[in-house]
């Protein structure tokens, strides 16, 4: 991968800024994004496509007497087209309203430090690593079983830097890696097709275990055949990292934006010091933890990111801000300005929401639950009432727990019910804690869970 | 721009050994702005530039992508596609082949009566403020309501080694309202999406004040709503809830590459899975409707695709890779989002066809039930199970709409439930929609009122 320098980029930005104050904004802030990819690509059951993606643009914001605009572009090696761009954010600002609660952009402050969020290896990886890396993980997922389709999949690895610069002073640039590795199986035998089973690596640093993702997603493939159907009833659930991510993304995680809370779209408003979760529960937004999959040293807009406490022991602490609405409410950001790239203006996004581990081994999770289900896929939590916090979603594939032991696979349920009940009837949290997308969490155990069967 | 896409595709074939290749190019202007309140938060416009090179080499497939005409980055991004092309190639054990496509060489042109480009952004900004401020002013119970709108324009070149030479208008317009309401603290919430590809007169269809008080309705009428119970029960789905039943629980496995890997319509090809009245189509070709184009991203015609007729499996949507493993013809589904990315298979207008029932006479007989009016996003898995939420529903009673329920889903597997459609309206309506497939693309889904005499509903009551 050929990256560009991180001087380049900063005056890249610091430039656009320049032309942006030249031409008559109050404030303006410039976002200069350099990010590439490289991907090897399984369709059934074979490698057979590649791709290589560079994405690089510039996102300019600027303000005119508390009117915002915008302007992006993916053309930045013309300084003609970068000051054009300030031109359209300025003209769009004109088109807009002002807006009195605005209250400026971010000023310079101390950033943190982060671990484990580069690796140079990562960046020379060459597409001969990539294949090799594909092959141990379809021959591991072959050695389980033959009758076991791989269907989808792949290993990838990424690069992104980003620079940033605003007229209050900042400038700043961070960079980060990550490899990947994916596999997506299902099983087949004479009656029945299991439900599409994943598992996944991703790492900020060079160490995937491509052997244990084809193992593990051919084996959860196999263990989900031959299902059993499920009567309706009231059970206790184990919901596994990527079920728990899901579910918290369209309901949780809406209920704890500053913006959702200053909009009346939070039943978490007039909530902070209050009991909300099981006391079992403690959640931090850890933006720093060390190889997250999203720490980094600032956010969108410069604002170092954070580690706020959202719930310690069941009690709500904290909302997640932006400059935006923490300068509303006489705050701070809590660095949590998340941006898709150069296209977007800065959105109130949770970094690595970690869900403390507990101190119970899987197994002993299991034998406590004594009878219930354990879930690691949900189908349909996007449709959930983000305001509300109800979902209707179908759990899929998902097994049975009796006697304390995983005894079989079940036909898909139903799971209805409130996250902010669900919640409080959170009663044991495992210590086998992993990183899945934008949370971190071990399993955890709910009990009371509506359960729709056939 | 067609010089710069020829001379890719012939140097990926005479210096790099590609056997095939095509190059995508793409220039785009987006305006976009977000309303929340009677406030703007931000108004917004983009350019998006940048070129696409997919190549196959000895069977495999190579694709390179970058926002740069320069001609050092084209040839490094040439060489990249068809050097990782032909590393992976080594271990290939089925090579992929295409089918045949016509030579295709067209210009399509937009032809909007209202060009988004002729209407300032503050003309835009205060036609959706009124819309926002309709469902402000709807009730005091009202809390917040939001707008999103994007205008995206531009042309799309599509040029590949077999002397096909596109050169496509691109026009949509979107926009999406959503309202929340609250009273003692209970929450509710509702969203609608409008869109299309003929031009900004898709804001002359409905007067901006119906919308946003149609939003705003739905969400009060929330408040006063009860969960459903779960379970299995009888239902009358509206054309805003069968357009996305037909799309999770049959349009997703009818995608040729999903096809192939569940097996699930494969081995059901000419078998009735279904009852007789259920006909679905996929079709590209209903002009303005926003899953609507006259060129796929292979270059191939978009076609008004059957996929099943009277219940009986027919057809299913390919790109040129898949139409070559099933012997038949690419039906134009292969999309991509953007430059960036490679194109895959997608739906585009997915609708049940009408017959002849009335609301009233699919609702008679209905002892207890429930009538599903409007979707709120739904999932399909390969094994057939598909999910649909429901925003909008009412208990039926007796053969009568009743009281409104809230947040329900329904579920069920697909090669059961086909058989249980035992109605199907006179009446259609398509709606416009964004489906995810690791890639976003606009599509339409929609189809009659129907009756299905089972599903299971997803109730917390």
């Amino acid at each position: 991968m050929a990256v560009l320098e991180k001087n380049f980029l900063i005056s890249l930005a610091e430039n656009a800024v320049k032309s942006a104050l030249k031409l008559g904004a109050s404030e303006a802030e410039a976002y200069v994004y350099d990010g590439q990819t490289t991907n090897i690509g399984i369709e059934l059951g074979q490698i057979s496509k590649t791709n290589r993606i560079i994405d690089r643009g510039i996102g300019i914001r600027i303000t005119l007497n508390k009117a915002i605009g915008f302007a992006y572009t993916n053309i930045i090696g013309d300084p003609q087209a970068i000051e054009a761009t300030a031109a359209q954010a300025l003209s769009a600002a004109k088109a807009s309203k002002p807006d009195p609660d605005w209250h400026g952009l971010p000023q310079n402050k101390p950033y943190n430090t982060t671990q484990g969020t580069f690796d140079q290896k990562i960046v020379d990886l060459s597409p001969e690593d990539l294949v090799k890396i594909t092959v141990t993980m379809l021959d591991a997922a072959s050695e389980v079983n033959q009758q076991v389709l791989p269907i989808e999949g792949g290993v990838g690895s990424g690069y992104a830097a980003n620079a940033i610069a605003n007229s209050n002073g900042i400038a700043a640039f961070d960079r980060g890696t990550i490899t990947e590795c994916s596999l997506a199986t299902l099983a087949k035998d004479a009656n029945t097709t299991t439900p599409v089973c994943f598992e996944f690596d991703a790492s900020r640093n060079h160490h995937l275990n491509p052997a244990w993702v084809g193992k593990e997603a051919a084996k959860l493939a196999l263990s989900a055949l031959k299902p059993k159907p499920v009567p309706t009833q009231t059970s206790k659930v184990i919901l596994t990292p990527l079920a728990l991510q899901d579910l918290f993304a369209y309901t949780l995680m809406s209920a704890i934006k500053a913006d959702s809370v200053q909009r009346n779209q939070s039943p978490f408003k007039d909530k902070l010091g209050t009991q909300v979760a099981s006391e079992n529960l403690t959640i931090y937004d850890d933006g720093l933890y060390p190889g997250g999959l999203r720490t980094a040293v600032f956010d969108g807009e410069g604002v170092p990111q954070q580690k706020p406490p959202i719930i310690e022991k069941g009690i709500l602490q904290n909302f997640l801000y932006d400059t935006y609405s923490a300068k509303k409410t006489n705050k701070e950001s809590t660095g949590n300005a998340a941006r898709a790239a150069y296209l977007s203006t800065p959105n109130i996004t949770p970094s690595n929401f970690h869900i403390l581990p507990g101190n119970k081994t899987p197994q002993q999770l299991l034998s406590e639950t004594e009878e219930g289900f354990i879930i690691s896929y949900l189908q349909g939590a996007h449709s959930s009432n983000p305001v509300s916090g109800e979902f209707s979603v179908v759990a899929n594939p998902c097994w049975k727990i009796k006697n304390g032991e995983i005894t079989h696979p079940c036909n898909a349920i139903m799971l209805a019910g409130n996250i902010f009940e669900l919640l409080k009837n959170i009663t044991i949290i495992g210590a086998n804690e992993r990183q899945m997308g934008s949370i971190i969490a071990p399993w955890v155990l709910a009990e009371g869970m509506k359960i729709i069967g056939k | 721009m067609k010089d710069i896409l020829q001379k890719i595709t012939t140097t990926a074939a005479t210096k790099f050994g590609a056997n095939y290749a095509e190059a995508r190019a793409q220039q785009l202007t987006k305006t976009m702005f977000t309303l929340k309140e009677e406030r703007v938060e931000a108004a917004k416009q983009g350019i998006e530039s940048g070129v696409a090179i997919r190549v196959l080499v000895n069977g495999a497939w190579g694709f390179a992508s970058a926002g740069s005409l320069d001609s050092t980055i084209l040839e490094e991004a040439i060489s990249d596609a068809c050097r990782m092309a032909k590393l992976v190639s080594q271990r290939l054990k089925t090579p992929i082949k295409l089918a045949s496509a016509p030579i295709v060489e067209d210009h399509v042109s937009a032809k909007p009566k209202k060009n988004p480009k002729d209407i300032a952004m503050e003309d835009k900004i205060k036609n959706a403020l009124d819309i926002t401020k309709a469902s402000l002013s709807f009730d005091p119970r009202i809390k917040s309501c939001g707008l999103d709108y994007m205008d995206l324009m531009g042309t799309s070149f599509f040029v590949n080694s077999e002397g096909t030479n596109i050169e496509q208008d691109k026009l949509y317009v979107w926009a999406r309202i959503t309202a929340s309401a609250q009273t003692e603290g209970t929450f509710t919430f509702s969203r609608e999406e409008i869109g299309s590809t003929s031009g900004y007169e898709l804001f002359d269809t409905q007067p901006s004040e119906e919308l946003g008080q149609k939003v705003a309705q739905r969400a009060i009428e929330q408040i006063s709503a009860k969960p459903p119970k779960g379970g299995k029960a009888p239902v009358v789905l509206g054309p805003n809830v069968v357009g996305v039943f037909v799309h999770e629980a049959f349009g997703h496995l009818a995608e040729a590459d999903l096809a192939l890997s569940s097996g699930l319509l494969d081995s059901n090809m000419g078998k009735k899975i279904g009852s007789d009245l259920v006909t679905f189509y996929d079709d590209g070709t209903i002009e303005g409707a926003f899953g609507a184009f006259k060129y796929d991203d292979e270059g191939v015609a978009s076609h008004k695709t059957l996929l099943i007729k009277d219940g009986v499996v027919s057809g299913l949507m390919h790109n040129r890779e898949t139409a070559q493993k099933f012997n038949t013809h690419p039906t134009g589904n292969a999309r991509a989002e953007d430059f960036r990315v490679e194109p895959i298979i997608r739906m585009r207008c997915t609708y049940m066809e009408p017959k002849d029932q009335t609301l009233d006479e699919l609702l008679e007989g209905i002892k207890e039930g429930y009538y599903f009016k409007s979707f709120r996003d739904g999932q399909a898995s390969l094994d057939g199970t598909f999910q649909v939420g429901i925003q909008e529903g009412y208990e039926i009673k007796n053969g009568e709409i009743q009281t409104p329920v809230r947040t329900a889903s329904i579920s069920g597997n697909t090669l059961e439930t086909l058989h249980k459609v035992d109605g199907v309206g006179k009446d259609f309506a398509l709606d416009p929609g964004r489906c995810g497939k690791g890639q976003t693309a606009f599509i339409c889904d929609g189809g009659p009122h129907i009756r299905v005499s089972e599903v299971i509903v997803g109730g917390s009551a």
